[in-house]
């Protein structure tokens, strides 16, 4: 038996619908880790890497993230 | 203990090579795309030259706009930006001016070979295989080069704009080889393994994906570290990131077959494509909200600064292709859309306004860097804003509006039922002045990229004399002091070991361990595209259902396959189709709708994208020989109003007979069953060539033709679409001819969908 007669034997009526369920898992996992609470500092730590050696933004001025 | 602090430098010569390279690319692209805007109107402007035509420039155009402006572009950002994110200098300099020269040996050998006709004749992927090898080789080394300065980096934590680069390094590999399997029949002539169905879905996944990977993925990460930069900001928000870059990671890959809607692609494939195209819209809109939110409070810098104004409109245009492209993805909105110049339109916006502008935002905010002195012209970098944009939406907007006239056409029926624009030309002629009004968007665009290109050269010219060279200090990466979980087998874990790691997955640390751990993120980006890749490839190639055989269906003869070799040289697909779409305005135009089963010996397919000129899946049967070679010496000879360049060196080149043998050598070994012409191809052709020949001269053509290419092509053409018109003696009917056959309602319109 070849592995082609295996596939087509498979009816994958649900074909679209098993591939919407592995993204969910994964989006959901993702979702997790980002809402899980972390300390403001870690996010900004990430947040000002590409600022960094030094910033002029003050702190007033980052109100408004989502982050913290 | 104190760590030990490094000094060290950045590479920055190579960021400038990159940088000129972009430019002077980019105006090379936007000025072919401009000459091809006005051979629409002109066609006269190919000067009877066969280089000069619509079909061999067009893969020139497109290739030029992704691999040479925006690839160049793509590196100057990852090679400036991952230096000073990793705080390391790059792996190897040798690397980085081996990987810039031999791309730009890349796109000078596109350049001498797209005009010659060397081409695979896959959308994006055209370039022949010795092209693909070097690709793929300079590829490595790009890779190398990257990975290996991660490796050495003095920041642990990997920054979301590097993520990005490490998709588009991992994705653009696999795309790029698993699309380019070919046979060689010689050094620059070569067929693709996949044949018909399956050689379309490989090529939508690559031509999806390209877009994704090459035009998105990278602009994302370069919008991450220089938007933040040129707002002096940090990004809005480094949770929104990580959702968008996974979502947008894992969706994307599903999406290519959208392409192929309402083709023979199966069923599944295709609402797969468009479920996943619709879910796109929420990590894109994740990503231009992180990117337009990362200005708040910066807003009054937008008026006064160019690198922002380019960097605002390069995302908003961004939001709307992204927006549009999942519409453009839902079937019925597709039925209208594909073909026309509707999806140019969409193209070009995320083209011109996103790839565009967020390049042209970076070179402006790197040249006072790089060339370490001001910006020659801040008002000319304005002027330049100004003038693109409103270039843009000339473009767009006419491209837009010829587009639906196109789609609204080509279905308009009258009260009677039957089509009411049923001569194609008409169709065409309509549309003409938009490609004028777009014609004048192109040349502004164009004159906004010569801005551009004499502001970065002015400002190089007022360079120092010796670039300084600026010494940065940071500690070298140690061993991670945090802790992290040890794996344990489960037969020897502990209930403590056990609780330990249950606790670290729902607080969801992993992916912090991740950012930290390239090699580990790398591994879950390939797995994250492999799957999705492999979910849709292996049942497209294993369910024997998707590609129904017909008995009547055989493979080309040597003649007819030189005549498609021909067909694929001139670029043909470029403005022609090969697919009967299941509707009932294509089959009333065209006749019966294309089966699966036909393609099955079409290495590589010719389905084509794209309708400037009419479907040519029935065309076999439908004129006499000699129209054919009418048609192709001078289309307005039997088409007064067509678009269509000559092509009268047709009718005087001398086919190259003695290549045939070879080529049907190698179609015999991809699975081609040719049976005795495997011994006698250049004898069958000879023969079928003489017989056209004689049948041009009775119609009242020119004689002696029998040599020349025009046969083959024409033999080719009246092939064309007739093999399940044909009936094999003892073969029950095949499943297109039961539909082909349906009495009273007409070729072809027993499973055809009325829109």
């Amino acid at each position: 038996m070849k592995l082609s007669d295996v596939m087509s034997a498979m009816h994958l009526a649900h074909y679209a619908e098993i591939a919407l369920l592995i993204f969910l898992f994964v989006f959901l996992a993702v979702v997790v880790h980002v809402l899980r609470s972390e300390p403001k500092a870690s996010w900004d730590r990430a947040r000002y890497l590409p600022l960094e050696p030094k910033s002029e933004a003050s702190n007033s001025e980052l109100r408004g993230t989502i982050d913290g | 203990m104190t760590a030990h602090v490094d000094t060290f430098s950045y590479d920055d010569s190579v960021v400038r090579k990159f940088t000129f390279a972009t430019i002077v690319w980019g105006l090379v692209a936007t000025l072919v795309g401009l000459w091809l805007a006005l051979m629409l109107v002109a066609p006269s402007l190919s000067f009877g030259q066969p280089w000069l035509t619509f079909g061999r420039l067009r893969p020139l155009h497109t290739n030029a706009a992704i691999f040479a402006f925006a690839g160049n572009a793509i590196f100057a950002a990852i090679y400036y930006s991952s230096q000073r994110l990793l705080k390391a200098r790059m792996f190897s300099d040798k690397l980085s001016a081996f990987h810039f020269w031999g791309w730009q040996l890349i796109i000078v050998a596109a350049a001498l070979t797209l005009p010659f006709g060397i081409t695979q004749s896959k959308e994006y992927a055209e370039l022949e295989w010795p092209i693909d090898i070097a690709i793929a080789v300079v590829w490595v080394a790009f890779a190398i080069n990257f990975f290996g300065t991660i490796a050495r980096r003095r920041e642990r934590h990997i920054y979301v704009a590097i993520w990005f680069y490490i998709a588009t390094i991992v994705t653009v590999a696999i795309l790029h080889i698993f699309n380019n399997l070919v046979v060689p029949a010689s050094l620059f002539k070569s067929y693709s393994v996949y044949a018909g169905v399956q050689d379309a879905f490989m090529q939508w996944w690559y031509g999806h994906n390209a877009v994704a990977f090459f035009l998105t993925t990278p602009f994302l990460g370069l919008m991450y570290y220089f938007l933040p930069k040129a707002a002096n900001r940090p990004v809005f928000s480094y949770r929104l990131s990580i959702l968008h870059f996974w979502s947008l990671v894992f969706i994307y890959i599903w999406a290519g077959p959208h392409h192929l809607h309402y083709t023979a692609l199966p069923e599944w494939a295709s609402t797969l494509g468009m479920l996943f195209s619709v879910m796109l819209w929420m990590p894109s809109w994740g990503g231009m909200i992180n990117g337009l939110l990362t200005l708040r409070g910066a807003w009054s810098k937008v008026a006064v600064d160019p690198v922002l104004k380019f960097f605002v409109v390069g995302v908003t245009f961004y939001g709307m292709a992204t927006f549009e492209g999942p519409m453009l993805s839902v079937k019925s909105v597709n039925a209208l859309s594909h073909y026309t110049d509707w999806t140019i339109a969409h193209v070009h916006s995320g083209a011109l306004g996103w790839n565009g502008f967020m390049t042209f935002g970076m070179l402006y905010w790197l040249a006072p860097k790089l060339f370490q002195t001001k910006l020659w012209s801040k008002k000319l970098a304005d002027a330049h804003f100004w003038i693109g944009t409103l270039g843009i939406l000339f473009y767009i907007v006419a491209i837009y509006a010829a587009g639906v006239t196109q789609g609204l056409m080509w279905r308009a029926f009258d009260e009677t039922g039957r089509l009411m624009y049923p001569d194609f030309v008409e169709t065409v002629v309509r549309i003409v002045p938009m490609y004028w009004v777009r014609a004048v968007g192109g040349t502004m665009f164009v004159l906004g990229v010569v801005m551009c290109f004499v502001n970065l050269f002015m400002t190089w010219r007022s360079r120092p004399a010796r670039y300084a060279l600026e010494k940065h200090e940071a500690p070298a990466l140690g061993d991670y002091a945090g802790k992290e979980p040890v794996f344990v087998l489960p037969a020897q874990r502990t209930m403590l070991d056990f609780a330990y790691q249950i606790r670290y997955f729902a607080a969801a640390s992993w992916h912090r361990m991740w950012e930290r751990r390239p090699l580990r993120f790398t591994i879950w980006v390939t797995a994250a595209v492999a799957v999705a890749s492999l979910f849709e490839i292996i049942p497209t190639f294993l369910i024997r259902s998707n590609v129904p055989t017909i008995a009547s269906v055989e493979p080309y003869t040597p003649l007819e396959l030189a005549g498609r070799d021909i067909y694929v040289a001139e670029g043909c697909y470029n403005c022609h189709s090969q697919m009967v779409r299941p509707i009932r305005a294509e089959t009333e135009r065209y006749g019966e709708y294309s089966k699966p089963g036909e393609f099955v010996y079409d290495h590589p397919f010719q389905w084509g994208s794209r309708r400037i000129g009419p479907d040519l899946h029935r065309v076999g049967g439908k004129y006499p020989d000699l129209w054919h070679v009418r048609h192709m010496d001078d289309p307005r000879s039997t088409t007064p109003q067509s678009l269509m360049p000559r092509y009268s060196w047709l009718l005087e080149d001398e086919l190259d007979f003695g290549s045939i043998q070879r080529k049907v050598d190698v179609m015999a070994l991809l699975g081609v069953p040719y049976g005795d012409a495997v011994n006698h191809a250049e004898a069958m052709a000879r023969k079928q060539a003489s017989e056209i020949g004689k049948r041009i001269v009775e119609q009242g053509g020119p004689p002696a033709l029998e040599t020349k290419e025009i046969v083959a092509l024409t033999a080719y053409l009246q092939r064309l679409g007739t093999d399940i018109k044909k009936v094999k003696p003892g073969s029950p009917p095949a499943p297109g001819r039961l539909e082909a056959e349906a009495p009273e309602k007409g070729p072809g319109q027993t499973a055809a969908v009325t829109p």
